[in-house]
């Protein structure tokens, strides 16, 4: 039984640190912003946290949708959209980097 | 004698024919963006490498984008008419601007209207493929659309380095086309998007079966290919498509799809 466990842990930390996570957002336009979250193979991003940091302090975290999705109030000023999928995996989208 | 010059005169003629082959493009300069982003697209018929006649298309029958997200969507009006400058002639074709904003890959396909070969008495129809990715997350470029002539890649055809290779399927209708006969050609310059004309020509081929390179895929119908420098290559499988006449003479129903290498640097 322990095996099983250990090993099946083993199976989904080695599958997520082969492949790389990956961000995309872009203006809705109409104040929000969308960011998608995904994998370099194709793999979904459903569940995943997400968080907007301004200023070093998390100013809205949730988890990405099932389509793999977060949408977000745009905060004013200078912000970063940041997808955590675990040490080693996070992705950083510069406010200023998210257009329309 | 006479026969044998005959010959050899008709075989002259189709060398001609077969050392430039026409190549529908779906165009646009990158196909790996990093980020979500309108994208200019051409759309010209014409001889890639050797860039020495421009074909008038015939029109458009179908232009569409499919998404993981949102599935099949028409995109036949945001086509518009253009006169494409190649190197010793215009062509009528058409450009449009494809909102590429989902993470992910687009593939792009467009149906021309049967163009006829006044040269070969036969219709051609070129079923051809672009697929576009968004970010690096693959979802779909290798989807099989079920086309009637249709090339499937089993690489993605956005992600290749110079001097990698592409493998594909030829299919018709979803089946595997056995030893299909394709014709793969470079875009031997760097099409000018703002004045919708061809740059000079990069490279010379020592050869005529240089210009048009003729490879044939296997019992399978796959076949893979190198391709050497980096920019666009085009894929074209001739005739495979089921539907074999056009206005009463033949056409040939050809499968194209588009591969761009990068240079690594």
């Amino acid at each position: 039984m322990f095996k099983k466990v250990l090993f099946s842990v083993l199976v989904v930390s080695s599958s997520l640190f082969a492949h790389s996570a990956i961000m995309s957002c872009f203006d809705n336009g109409d104040g929000s912003v969308t960011c998608e979250g995904g994998f370099s193979d194709g793999s979904s991003a459903s569940g995943v946290n997400f968080y907007v940091e301004q200023g070093g302090k998390k100013v809205i975290s949730g988890k990405m949708s099932e389509d793999s999705e977060f949408t977000f109030k745009k905060p004013s000023g200078e912000y970063s959209a940041v997808f955590d999928a675990g040490e080693g995996h996070q992705v950083y989208v510069k406010g200023s980097d998210i257009t329309e | 004698m006479k026969k044998l010059v005959l010959s050899s005169a008709v075989v002259a003629v189709l060398g001609v024919s077969s050392a430039m082959a026409h190549f529908q493009m779906v165009y646009t300069p990158n196909t790996a963006l990093e980020k979500g982003q309108t994208i200019e697209m051409k759309h010209v018929f014409t001889h890639p490498f050797a860039n020495e006649h421009t074909m008038d298309m015939a029109g458009v029958e179908e232009f569409y984008s499919i998404t993981e997200k949102n599935g099949k969507v028409d995109l036949k009006d945001t086509l518009k008419s253009i006169t494409w400058k190649g190197k010793h002639n215009s062509g009528k074709a058409y450009e449009s601007k494809y909102k590429a904003r989902n993470m992910g890959d687009h593939v792009l396909v467009m149906v021309p209207t049967p163009y006829y070969e006044k040269n070969e008495d036969i219709y051609i129809q070129q079923i051809t493929k672009t697929v576009i990715n968004v970010a690096g997350t693959p979802n779909g470029w290798d989807a099989e659309l079920g086309l009637k002539a249709e090339i499937v890649p089993l690489t993605k055809p956005y992600s290749i380095w110079e001097g990698g290779s592409f493998t594909g399927i030829v299919k018709s209708n979803g089946k595997p086309v056995p030893f299909a006969e394709i014709e793969v050609e470079y875009i031997n310059n760097t099409p000018d998007m703002k004045n919708n004309a061809m740059g000079p020509n990069k490279y010379e081929a020592p050869q005529d079966s240089f210009v048009t390179m003729g490879i044939k895929a296997n019992k399978d119908g796959e076949f893979t290919f190198a391709l050497p420098k980096a920019g666009f290559w085009g894929f074209c499988a001739l005739g495979v498509g089921s539907d074999k006449e056009y206005k009463g003479k033949e056409l040939s129903q050809d499968a194209v799809i588009w591969v761009e290498a990068k240079e690594m640097k």
